[in-house]
């Protein structure tokens, strides 16, 4: 993944966070991981087209989902509802879109997929020749990784 | 045997005629010893060095034959006593004072033995050495290799691997035990068998220094760099000569290293280097030049590649995939700025002044992708006409090297070319090797 795009993903990640949480948000060690990985349960997923192709996915446990969500509302949610799921993928789509708009103040041409939701037990997302970037966030919500893979068009 | 001893026995002349004639091959080399008025020999082969030392720091609890312990410049060897160890008479001699010590090595182990007084080396002929008589007295026949004549002195030649290397000897015969109980035990660590001592020594340093580079540095000796290695390690013999060899820590390896990096490694290169890189390249003329950059680092090299490319083909479309697992190195590498005293001619055309010093031209930036990616995850890569991929294969874990070199070969166009390490080669089928002054390069299938 080119160095210049992973500023963006993180500083969006970063400051949209810490805005709707209205927390400190921490940010973890980046790594690259190429093999398939369990999703912690609930997991939306955003497409990245243009100069590039790609996709980022945002992966959080359920609980952790649940608060943010309710957080994010000002209200307690407790079952896994249409709100809570429109609620994440917003959030998702919120980073993203940042993100895109900084890519785009440099001058890289990003367009966005609607995002959409998975949620279930036991969940592996595989794509084994693809490298992702992830960003771990830590927030007082729980623990949310940011899983980034984007390449050129060849 | 000595003109001496064949005068004195002239009745015997024929059988001395013959002995005269054994003993013109020298083959044999021994350092001469006395020990209570007695001469003795150990082979040469054993002796590392003679010394003259004393004050040695007292074992409790040791054999009584072992004087203590002795730092030979920073090795603590063990101090044995050959006369109390044989129950020969020894003077002791006044506090503080110097003992004559014969620093020896039997397989792996050193250490130091005191006897009366060093003589010389002596060179006999090894066919003329008898076997020990029976009834001899205070040494044990079992330490006795043999008895020589020379210059009119019988020499007692002591077989120092049965004296020190105590596990062989013991399974040959316990009876050993009670003639000399000096006998050292727990010396020899196992009962390996070792043809030729001083080679296998080596091949175990070698091989430790091999793990402490990986464990250190991540450095893997392989067939890609093994021919550098062999040759820094005689290298380092001679540099450290007896000090320790073996890498101690983070900065010894480094300095081992030291001369395994190629050519202006982290920065800009060198009108001279980049010469001898452009005289290798092919013809591109006028068309798209793909090129792979795995391990950039910071990116010198990949701009350096950048510039040269750009001056030698002003018309081809350049493209660079530079690619580094290390996020910090790789983060600074689209952004570097220069001084411009500090650049080499041919960079200067392609920078212009920024608000902080000299960066490259948009465009020669717009012509490197810096990536960060790992070249042992998938390498989505278009096939490249030139691979630059300097010191970094070493650095990889060597099944790893294999898979990456084997990458190199699939990712590359016919007639491209690849560039190692300086010290680095290409182990693999396919390539033919480029001469070249201080660049390893080759190009596939020629």
């Amino acid at each position: 993944m080119r160095v210049e795009y992973i500023n963006p993903f993180v500083e969006a990640a970063f400051n949209v966070m810490k805005e709707v949480l209205l927390a400190d948000v921490r940010r973890g060690e980046l790594y690259l991981k190429s093999t398939s990985m369990p999703v912690m349960g609930v997991a939306a997923i955003v497409g990245l087209a243009g100069d590039v192709e790609g996709r980022v996915l945002f992966d959080m446990d359920k609980p952790t989902a649940l608060r943010i969500a309710s957080t994010m509302n000002g209200e307690e949610l407790e079952t896994m509802d249409e709100l809570v799921k429109a609620t994440i993928t917003e959030l998702a789509n919120m980073i993203t879109a940042q993100a895109v708009t900084k890519l785009h103040e440099l001058g890289f041409r990003f367009d966005l997929t609607p995002p959409a939701i998975f949620t279930g037990d036991n969940m592996e997302v595989s794509n084994q020749d693809v490298e992702a970037l992830i960003v771990p966030m830590e927030t007082p919500q729980g623990k949310v990784e940011i899983n980034v893979a984007i390449r050129e068009r060849a | 045997m000595s003109v001496h001893a064949a005068e004195k026995a002239k009745t015997e002349s024929a059988v001395h005629d013959e002995k005269k004639e054994r003993a013109d091959k020298i083959d044999f080399k021994m350092v001469t010893f006395s020990l209570a008025g007695k001469e003795y020999g150990i082979d040469i082969m054993n002796v590392k060095e003679i010394a003259k030392a004393g004050r040695f720091t007292y074992v409790p609890n040791a054999a009584p034959f072992v004087r203590g312990v002795y730092n030979l410049r920073g090795d603590i060897i063990s101090v044995i006593d050959l006369r109390t160890m044989f129950h020969l008479p020894a003077e002791r001699k006044a506090e503080g004072a110097l003992e004559s010590l014969l620093i020896l090595q039997v397989e792996e182990h050193v250490f130091g033995v005191i006897v009366d007084g060093i003589d010389k080396v002596v060179g006999v002929s090894r066919a003329g050495i008898q076997p020990p008589h029976p009834i001899f007295g205070d040494v044990n026949v079992k330490y006795i290799l043999g008895i020589i004549e020379s210059q009119g002195k019988l020499f007692i030649i002591l077989n120092v691997e049965k004296l020190f290397a105590p596990k062989k000897a013991e399974a040959e015969k316990t009876t050993v035990e009670d003639l000399a109980p000096g006998r050292v035990r727990d010396l020899g660590l196992a009962d390996r068998t070792m043809d030729n001592k001083a080679d296998s020594a080596g091949d175990l340093t070698a091989d430790f220094i091999k793990e402490t580079l990986l464990a250190f540095r991540l450095f893997a000796v392989s067939s890609v760099n093994d021919a550098w290695f062999r040759k820094r390690y005689e290298e380092w013999r001679g540099m450290r000569q007896a000090m320790d060899l073996q890498l101690k820590e983070q900065g010894e390896a480094e300095q081992f290293l030291e001369t395994f990096y190629s050519p202006c490694t982290g920065q800009l290169w060198s009108d001279e280097y980049a010469a001898a890189v452009g005289a290798l390249m092919p013809d591109f003329k006028g068309k798209a030049i793909n090129v792979w950059n795995p391990g950039c680092g910071k990116g010198h090299e990949t701009f350096s590649l950048a510039c040269l490319l750009k001056h030698k083909f002003p018309d081809a479309r350049v493209k660079i995939w530079a690619n580094d697992s290390d996020l910090l190195a790789i983060s600074m590498a689209p952004n570097m700025v220069f001084m411009v005293e500090n650049v080499p001619d041919l960079y200067v055309p392609y920078m212009v002044r920024g608000r902080n010093g000299w960066t490259f031209l948009p465009a020669i930036r717009d012509s490197i992708f810096f990536e960060f990616h790992d070249v042992l995850n998938a390498n989505p890569i278009p096939p490249a006409d030139v691979i630059l991929c300097r010191d970094t294969v070493s650095f990889l874990p060597e099944n790893d090297q294999k898979r990456l070199l084997a990458d190199f070969g699939e990712k590359t166009k016919h007639g491209g070319l690849l560039i190692l390490g300086t010290n680095e080669r290409m182990p693999l089928e396919g390539w033919k090797a480029v001469k070249a002054d201080g660049v390893s390069a080759y190009v596939k299938g020629a």
